[in-house]
């Protein structure tokens, strides 16, 4: 379908204000916070116009010069039109707003409409208005010419010229619309009951003699239109056709075998992008103003029509630019001091003009100043230059990087256009694609491309889409799904990350159950059809806003009158269909079966608290490194001038009571000689440890409890690696807590089964790594638990490292002799 | 020393002033955010810090001939300052706020100067380089050693004398640490590239292990990761078990907090030496996530994933706003607010509401001055006409919380090739919200490629992002390609975003006065490695005259291979019908019934301009040709004329 002109339209709103549009009604408002049912009252006067801005806010929308409007309203007890002012008659018609591209003044204009005490002649004011476009479009045949007339019809029509009337929008070819305020609509499966018998004749004269009159005319009922309009509808527009060449081989110097075919290229798919919002802050009201607006409420005690307003003002964006004009030679402190903040002092910025500064490029640590086009340009030649072909297969989807062009040979050039169409059907046949080279002006920077033929029924053509340069694509290292191998470098076969048999056969049958082919509505042959088309997708952001913007438009107060939910059209691909997904359910819960999937709460980031090296990364990756507490080393001590106490601030208010007098405790800053970085927590925190008791054992040991959890976990059987790495960093962070004396009994019980668990299950080498890792946290760090370790040296040889000789009788092995682990615990 | 160290504090400075500006611009963009821009912040705002870590043991020393020009003897050594070489040059371009730093272990040679600040490093190391941003001299100073080598081949032996005993991996650990600590930003990704080809470097000493084990701790707890390349040649296998496997046990890789230690670390590469380059490049840039959110694939069934940009357009480098102070040029600090322009007042960030644009001052605002700039909205107090900035995101997202939503399952097929607008993501499980990801997103990817289906998801990858439809498109796993498994996003156009296409109809070629078959041999012919694609070097230093293009097509090899074949299918196209067909005139002005301006074709505008007598043709007809030609139609009938003379001089 080929887009109608957008623009060249005079459209002109025709909108009654007669007596009887200041009847009010009631009508549904969205419900409001708490679901309940909420309604406003409003004159039909001012529901009608809710239509009229609506359209007239489409044109603001739309921003095109071409695109104008122009309102006559009649019922008004005035009569001011050009008509009445030449010849008399047409009395009370007014002209309200003369044609003109419409701006948000013309809503507002549009805001101050109120029903009259008189009536008007409908068909009166529909000559006036075309007499008016007319006049105002004289010649320009171009022009679309439309008329909408908005009425509740219940004023008295002159029905004797009316046929004059008719042939006058024929003949001009106005396209005409009536809109009906509560008139009967079959489609709309709506009858008035108690309807007048006025209004009655009213409307049939409407929809019976004058509209069918009319060669272009549409009625219907002002509520069907105001839900039709709230449809989002989707722009075709037309893309602009570009001149370009398709160029084979050398055309310069071997024309004889070289190929240049003229083609025009647009746009096939363009991101459609939501009008911008502007932004608004109130204005603080001076103190004059203050004064000013206090004493004319004084004065007008009692006024009605005195009330306080508020000013909202448009904001404009501004930019300034600052230079640091110290020239940087200061004491190291300060350096550090602008360091640790992150950004330079503001005593040191000095304002700029932005015609002062010089445009340039950092090149590693220098800088080059590039003031505009200095820099030499690629001498490139615009055109599409055909590099190669490369089979359909080797084509990767996902490389594509853009949005897509259309290349066609030149319409006007039948010559191109065959040629153009034997490339397409050669490329089609052999299942190629081209890659190509595109310039779209002599100098620019050329993009890289695939070209792949389309045969539409009549015309041929290549769609285009940008590949990536090598630079533009990032080849991240990521650990094999499949191969997972083990310390030794074995191939492990089982494991909690690879699937089994039997998940992968639900998840097969997941995949078949999912299939959309057949989750659509059925069509005349009672087949089930496809489901989900993204041409018939809306985007739900797009419409949301552009729904929002009218809405603000048309409305004075947001509170009172709030944005209607989105329309559901906009939400119909945001979940599969019901009836697909519950034919799906029992394969979908076979999976959440088989897969046993746990979801682990979230962790509470752990802020580092080693100064020097504080990483206060927004992102994840950090975590990891807090796993492991802190070892004493030296290399830490230099840092301990600008070591910042930070308090801890681990987010810890969904750990236990007992948790956070620890960390308080810890947190003094007391000035020690020698401050190590403060063992951070576990990853593995229990969070939820006091909420929920029986809470998700999957891979959280608790610090309340932590034995229970240990052997709880263990029963499960397949996850022996992490609870035992979980128990260890729980075992340290107890110990070096504050008052860990009193659960040092406890701890100790833990490391035996710990050991116990480590033996049995091959996790001899977590044991050994486990255990030097403690003995340097009680000893080494500060303020470590002495008491603990020599606790554990009293319990002696059973509580060592694992031995070869222990570890073999189980089928493991050790790195350490009897002998070392025996001197281990002296 | 200082003077250095304080040039290091001083880029940190530097490069704070100039982060500024790409998160100013950003903020400045939010409302109307799109998902590049926030991109494109977020790779911009981090730096990357690497430090070499080599190895000048005598192995690493020993000439061995080059792998590409056999006369030459070059060593490992040589490969591996080579290869820090290039990636310093590259990264020039590509990331000029990047840090580098040279360490090399197990050489007797001696800083020059005693180091008054920082740390000292421990014995039988020498630091090479300090860690500072790239800059020409460091480079060139390199540059100048490798070519010192290339003369002769015992000069990196006589910079870099080897030690008699190795040093203890835990002390090159922590030198690497003190390195790192002394000259790093903070904020930076802090990596240690470390290149050896001793796999056994204690054989005797469980206790050098345990070392280095809990050394190589403290540096993962500051925040610095190691990534090993380990050297082998044909001779020598490197075998990681016997004594690296348990030792980088610790250092699992940043972004997959979730390995388990029963597992290998498969951060460690193993190459040989001339590979040693193209998997540094692999590396080059830290592995970042984009994003980690939930993928629901039914209700009940939902799993964690992280999205990492694959695929991402390099920009080539915004520009920078400078002072000239004179002695130096001076990055300046850009400032961006919202401002009421009558009374040049910022307006604070949180009081900012979004509207329609109004025009003019408010007709029932007396107090409006003529000359006020700023369009204001007048209201009765307590009235709401504006929406808050969260009402704001709420439209754009519709509500909807950041993760994926699985919809179902299509043929592969089903997803055209015009079906797209923007670049794919690539997403990968991750284990540490919903433990049993990986299994569950491995089952899938297995599925979804035995079955040959793409699967459909409802996505919200960020809090502001719009709702988007994403085709998901499952990679098998290829090894030996470098191709990891997992799922390719790929943002599908809505109804809006497409264009119909506005031509129907158009001529086609029929068998008639083509041959087929001779064309297909010219396609054929020119078959083509699609590697060539990727090929480019435009972001590398440009010098126009030694520039060469790499994506201009190789037109020798063309012609060489489909000349002949060309010329003559230009031949079968001048034959066929086409090419007489005359150009249909179309105007405004058109009389039906004026014969000679039904049409116009190529064989008459050039009689016609020999004979000189293209004025006779009409305006419309003169256009109509130009139309054809892809020339412009505007101006007179002299330029017209003039126009189709020129083009019937070049051709």
């Amino acid at each position: 379908m080929v887009a109608e002109r957008a623009g060249y339209t005079v459209t002109m709103f025709v909108v009654d204000v007669s007596k009887s549009m200041g009847a009010t009604r009631t009508v549904a408002l969205p419900p409001g916070p708490n679901g309940e049912e909420r309604f406003a009252e409003m004159t039909h006067l001012q529901y009608a116009l809710q239509y009229v801005k609506f359209k007239i806010q489409d044109m603001i929308y739309g921003a095109r010069k071409t695109d104008q409007c122009g309102v006559v309203i009649f019922g008004t007890e005035e009569t001011d039109n050009q008509i009445n002012a030449q010849h008399g008659g047409y009395e009370n018609v007014t002209e309200y707003i003369p044609i003109c591209t419409p701006s948000a003044a013309t809503l507002r204009e549009l805001d101050e409409l109120e029903p009259s005490e008189v009536f008007g002649d409908p068909v009166d004011a529909m000559i006036v208005a075309v007499e008016a476009q007319n006049k105002h479009l004289g010649k320009k045949k171009t022009w679309t010419r439309k008329v909408i007339l908005v009425t509740d019809g219940e004023g008295p029509i002159e029905l004797e010229d009316w046929e004059a009337t008719a042939n006058k929008l024929n003949e001009l070819s106005i396209a005409l619309t009536v809109v009906g305020v509560d008139f009967d609509d079959q489609e709309f499966d709506y009858v008035q009951r108690d309807k007048p018998d006025f209004k009655r004749v009213n409307e049939e004269f409407f929809r019976n003699q004058f509209c069918p009159k009319v060669n272009d005319s549409v009625i219907g009922n002002l509520d069907r239109v105001l839900e039709q309009i709230s449809l989002p509808d989707v722009k075709t527009s037309r893309s602009t056709l570009m001149n370009n060449v398709l160029r084979i081989g050398d055309v310069d110097t071997r024309t004889e075998e070289a190929m240049e075919i003229l083609v025009k290229t647009c746009k096939c798919t363009s991101i459609n992008r939501p009008k911008a919002f502007k932004k608004f802050a109130i204005r603080p009201k001076t103190a004059q103003e203050e004064e000013a607006e206090q004493q004319t409420m004084n004065a007008d005690d009692g006024d009605e029509n005195k009330v306080v307003t508020v000013t909202y003002a448009q904001l404009k964006a501004r930019t300034e630019y600052y230079v640091d004009k110290s020239d940087g030679k200061e004491d190291e402190e300060d350096q550090v001091k602008i360091e640790e903040d992150g950004e330079p002092r503001p005593e040191d910025l000095e304002k700029v003009e932005k015609e002062e500064l010089i445009r340039g490029f950092k090149y590693g640590t220098s800088y080059v100043p590039c003031p505009e086009g200095q820099f030499p340009k690629l001498p490139t030649k615009k055109g599409i230059d055909l590099i190669g072909f490369i089979p359909e297969k080797k084509f990767r989807r996902e490389y594509a990087m853009g949005e897509v062009q259309y290349i066609w040979g030149n319409p006007d050039n039948p010559t191109a256009q065959c040629a153009l169409s034997s490339v397409v059907q050669a490329m089609y046949e052999k299942g190629v694609l081209a890659v190509g080279r595109w310039v779209t002006g002599d100098g620019r920077d050329p993009k890289m491309g695939v070209m792949s033929p389309a045969l539409f029924e009549k015309v041929h053509c290549l769609l285009w889409v940008p590949m990536p340069f090598a630079d533009d694509v990032r080849k991240y290292t990521f650990p094999s799904l499949d191969e997972l191998r083990n310390k030794k470098g074995e191939i492990v076969s089982e494991h909690a990350y690879l699937p089994t048999e039997t998940q992968l056969e639900a998840m097969d049958d997941f995949v078949d159950a999912m299939d959309l082919m057949q989750a659509g509505d059925k069509d005349e042959q009672g087949n089930r059809t496809e489901w989900l088309d993204i041409r018939d997708s809306y985007n739900p952001s797009f419409h949301r806003l552009k729904q929002a913007m009218f809405h603000c438009a048309v409305v004075s107060d947001l509170d009172t009158n709030p944005l209607p939910p989105p329309h559901p059209e906009l939400l119909k691909y945001f979940n599969p269909p019901k009836k697909f997904v519950k034919k799906a359910q029992s394969t979908i819960d076979n999976c959440i079966k088989v897969f046993n999937i746990k979801h682990v709460p979230k962790v509470i980031k752990v802020a580092r608290k080693d100064g020097h090296n504080h990483a206060n990364d927004d992102d994840d990756e950090m975590l990891l490194l807090d796993r492991k507490p802190s070892t004493s080393k030296p290399s830490q001590s230099l840092s301990q001038a600008k070591i910042s106490s930070k308090p801890a601030e681990d987010g810890s208010e969904t750990e236990d009571d007992d948790e956070d007098g620890m960390l308080i405790d810890k947190a003094e800053p007391t000035p020690r000689p020698n401050p190590l970085p403060t063992p951070a927590r576990s990853l593995n925190n229990d969070d939820d440890m006091d909420i929920d008791p029986q809470r998700d054992p999957d891979r959280v040991i608790g610090r309340t409890n932590p034995l229970a959890d240990f052997r709880e976990n263990l029963e499960r059987g397949d996850i022996v690696t992490k609870v035992v790495e979980d128990m260890s960093a729980v075992i340290q962070e107890v110990i070096l807590a504050p008052f860990a004396s009193r659960r040092s009994k406890e701890m100790i019980e833990c490391l035996i089964e710990l050991r116990e668990v480590c033996l049995q299950e091959d996790e001899v080498d977590a044991w050994n790594s486990f255990l030097p890792s403690l003995r340097r946290m009680c000893i080494d760090s500060s303020p470590g638990n002495k008491v603990f370790w020599s606790e554990v040296r009293n319990f002696g040889r059973a509580l060592s490292l694992i031995s070869d000789k222990e570890a073999e009788k189980n089928g493991g092995s050790s790195q350490f002799s009897e002998t070392q682990a025996t001197e281990f615990l002296k | 020393m200082s003077h250095l160290l304080f040039l290091c504090d001083l880029f940190y400075i530097l490069t704070y002033l100039l982060l500024m500006a790409p998160y100013d611009d950003w903020n400045r963009v939010d409302e109307d955010e799109e998902d590049e821009l926030q991109d494109a912040a977020f790779f911009d705002a981090k730096k990357d810090v690497i430090l070499f870590c080599i190895d000048c043991s005598p192995s690493m020393l020993a000439l061995r001939p080059d792998h590409e020009d056999e006369t030459k003897m070059t060593s490992h050594l040589y490969a591996a300052l080579n290869s820090a070489m290039n990636l310093q040059k590259r990264k020039v371009v590509t990331g000029p706020n990047d840090s580098f730093g040279i360490l090399l272990f197990n050489t007797t040679r001696k800083p020059d100067t005693p180091r008054t600040q920082g740390s000292e490093i421990k014995k039988n190391m020498f630091l090479y380089q300090p860690i500072g941003p790239i800059s020409a001299p460091t480079i060139q100073e390199l540059i100048q050693l490798l070519n010192a080598a290339q003369e002769d081949s015992d000069e990196i032996q006589k910079q870099f004398p080897p030690c008699d005993s190795r040093v203890a991996m835990g002390d090159v650990f922590t030198s690497c640490n003190w390195v790192i600590r002394d000259g790093a930003p903070k904020t930076a990704t802090k990596r240690v590239f470390l290149i050896t080809d001793e796999d056994d470097p204690h054989p005797l000493s469980k206790q050098l292990k345990i070392s280095a084990q809990t050394t190589l701790e403290d540096l993962a707890q500051a925040g610095v990761i190691v990534e090993p390349f380990f050297i082998q040649s044909e001779d020598r296998r490197f075998d990681v078990t016997k004594f690296y496997s348990s030792v980088l046990q610790t250092n699992a890789f940043a972004d997959d907090v979730d390995s388990d230690p029963s597992i290998l670390n498969q951060s460690i590469s193993i190459s040989r030496i001339e590979d040693l380059l193209s998997q540094m490049k692999f590396r080059e840039v830290a592995k970042r996530a984009l994003f980690n959110i939930p993928f629901e694939l039914a209700k009940g069934l939902t799993i964690g994933v992280k999205g990492y940009g694959l695929v991402t357009e390099q920009k080539k480098g915004e520009y920078k706003y400078f002072v000239d102070l004179g002695d130096r040029l001076e990055a300046a600090t850009v400032k961006t607010g919202q401002l009421d322009e009558d009374r040049q007042v910022e307006v604070d960030k949180s009081n900012i509401v979004y509207g329609m644009a109004v025009v003019g001052a408010a007709p029932s605002n007396d107090d409006a001055e003529d000359d006020s700039m700023a369009a204001t909205k007048v209201v009765k107090s307590g009235q709401r006409p504006f929406y808050t900035a969260d009402e704001m995101r709420s439209f754009r997202t519709l509500g909807l919380e950041p993760g994926l939503k699985l919809l179902g399952f299509k043929p592969r097929d089903t997803i055209k090739f015009e079906d797209n607008v923007k670049h794919s993501l690539f997403l990968y499980p991750e284990e540490n919200t919903y433990a049993g990801s990986k299994r569950t997103f491995s089952a899938l990817l297995k599925s979804m490629i035995k079955k040959k289906v793409v699967g459909l998801a409802r996505g919200v990858l960020r809090r502001n992002s719009t709702p988007t439809i994403y085709a998901v498109l499952p990679q098998e796993e290829d090894v030996d390609e470098m191709e990891p498994a997992g799922f390719h996003i790929i943002p599908l156009p809505f109804a809006d975003d497409i264009r119909s296409a506005p031509i129907d109809e158009g001529y086609i070629g029929q068998g008639s006065g083509l041959d087929k078959q001779d064309d297909n041999k010219i396609w054929l012919s020119l078959a083509f490695h699609y590697d060539q694609l990727e090929a480019s070097a435009f972001r590398e230093e440009f010098n126009p005259h030694a520039f060469e293009d790499l994506t201009e097509p190789n037109v020798d090899l063309i012609h060489a291979k489909a000349g002949k074949l060309l010329k003559e299918w230009k031949v079968e196209l001048a034959n066929d019908d086409s090419a007489t067909l005359v150009i249909p005139v179309t105007g405004s002005k058109r009389k039906p019934d004026d014969a000679s301006n039904d049409g116009i074709d190529v064989a008459e505008i050039k009689s016609r301009f020999e004979s000189g007598s293209l004025m006779k043709l009409k305006v419309d007809q003169l256009k109509a040709f130009c139309r054809s030609q892809n020339l412009s139609t505007s101006g007179k009938k002299a330029d017209l004329i003039q126009r189709v003379e020129d083009w019937c001089n070049s051709h």
